[in-house]
């Protein structure tokens, strides 16, 4: 199917979600087109990570309709997680595998293939080329996020979900995300971000979502694409 | 299509070189077995006959209580920063996740096979040929595969609870008597002998619950990998 076929990257109607007797997210209504870069504000709490996760098709929504990149989060699972890489707080490595051996293993878990220069071209894409048989583990924090970095790059999305992409990153590191996002959303791929950074996030993206108690609060432009 | 035995293949051999790397668990398995096999001997006191007796026995409790420690262990690393979540943003299959892990599980408690088993032999005194012996190990092997199905479901279901020790062996213990049951009296007929020929059944038994356990839980392994309200 096209994207014009599946319509939005992210259709969400009545989107709720409910940690016990708490509702973390409630009353969500939100369309994204294709294209677009997404600017998730609110202060902590706000239900920014909830909404991510949910988008990643990795948390089930307690009620409402919910698809992403044109695919039902209820029973196209595997298609949405086709489309989508999600970048989050959480950066799924593994402390005992080298940099070479997790890119390599991303590899295999993909439908493309394995190609060890490819997984060290991105390596030195993103500054770690030196490091790419350092265990992980010896690793700093800003390291294992560019490694995350890295490893994303060998997916091809149409959705691409970031929580806090700059944090632990040096500024050279926030310039990598800034222009990874900038080419992304130029071809056509949609970027939905939560992050603190307010001033880079709001030169980054072109709509700004303002997230409050778990309730879209309100939605304006953001300097991105201007 | 990307093919199931290379995602499989490809998180088993990322699970296997980890375990060689770090070693921890496998080294606690195998002493944790050898000492529970060790304290057996001294609670039956210095009867030859009774040890012998309760070898079939005390091979199966060794595997069971062994099995608890590797497979409670078996995803503390998928945890430690939320690596299982990152397989699972894969295209990759539920499915897949689950046969890669148990097949590490099963590989490892099958380890433990030639090391206790043979300690057995020699603390027990049991007269038993190279052929038994085999046969021995095998019946401990499928005992070890009836463990690490169910097992791996539960280790994965428990893993995110701060009282998996106690949660895993009380969700499995109940579920794998059959396997119990078969592995003692199929060990039982390899050592002491098989009169009525009655080997093959509790072997076609075990294997039967192999494959009824692994299919089972390969179907629902996908619901403990969701996320709780």
């Amino acid at each position: 199917m096209t994207e014009s076929e599946h319509g939005l990257a992210v259709d969400a109607k009545g989107l709720g979600r409910r940690f016990g007797r708490v509702w973390a997210l409630a009353h969500v209504d939100l369309a994204v087109e294709f294209g677009t870069s997404v600017w998730l504000r609110g202060a902590n709490g706000a239900g920014k990570t909830t909404l991510l996760r949910m988008l990643a098709s990795l948390s089930t929504p307690s009620c409402g309709e919910l698809s992403v990149a044109g695919f039902d989060v209820y029973r196209e699972l595997d298609d949405i997680r086709r489309e989508v890489s999600f970048i989050s707080h959480a950066l799924y490595l593994y402390p005992g595998l080298t940099a070479i051996e997790t890119m390599l293993l991303w590899m295999r878990l993909g439908e493309g293939e394995v190609n060890r220069a490819d997984a060290a071209d991105r390596l030195a894409e993103v500054g770690l080329v030196g490091a790419a048989t350092r265990r992980v583990g010896e690793f700093s924090a800003g390291m294992k996020k560019r490694l995350a970095l890295a490893r994303t790059q060998l997916e091809a999305p149409k959705v691409l979900l970031l929580d806090e992409p700059f944090s632990s990153l040096d500024t050279a590191g926030c310039q990598l995300v800034e222009a990874w996002v900038l080419k992304f959303v130029e071809g056509g791929g949609t970027v939905v971000m939560a992050s603190h950074d307010h001033e880079r996030s709001l030169a980054l993206c072109q709509l700004v979502i303002d997230l409050e108690n778990g309730q879209i609060t309100g939605s304006h432009a953001g300097g991105g694409g201007a | 299509m990307r093919s199931i035995t290379r995602t499989v293949w490809a998180i088993l051999s990322k699970d296997l070189l980890l375990e060689w790397r770090e070693r921890t668990r496998t080294l606690s398995v195998i002493l944790f077995a050898v000492v529970t096999l060790l304290l057996f001997s001294f609670a039956l006191g210095p009867d030859v006959d009774a040890l012998r007796a309760a070898t079939p026995g005390f091979l199966t409790l060794a595997l069971l209580l062994s099995s608890t420690l590797a497979l409670g262990e078996s995803f503390r690393l998928e945890r430690e920063d939320h690596a299982l979540e990152g397989l699972v943003m894969r295209p990759v299959g539920a499915g897949s996740i689950f046969y890669a892990k148990a097949l590490a599980n099963a590989l490892l408690l099958t380890l433990l096979a030639p090391i206790v088993v043979t300690l057995a032999v020699v603390l027990y005194s049991l007269e038993i040929g190279a052929g038994s012996l085999a046969r021995l190990i095998g019946c401990w092997s499928l005992g070890a595969a009836g463990l690490a199905a169910p097992g791996t479901l539960y280790a994965a279901m428990t893993s995110r609870l701060k009282t998996q020790d106690v949660a895993l062996p009380i969700l499995l213990f109940p579920l794998v008597v059959p396997v119990l049951l078969g592995s003692v009296k199929a060990m039982d007929l390899v050592l002491f002998g098989d009169a009525m020929g009655q080997l093959g059944s509790w072997i076609s038994l075990l294997i039967a619950f192999d494959v009824i356990y692994w299919a089972v839980c390969g179907v629902l392994f996908r619901f403990a990998l969701e996320e709780g309200e």
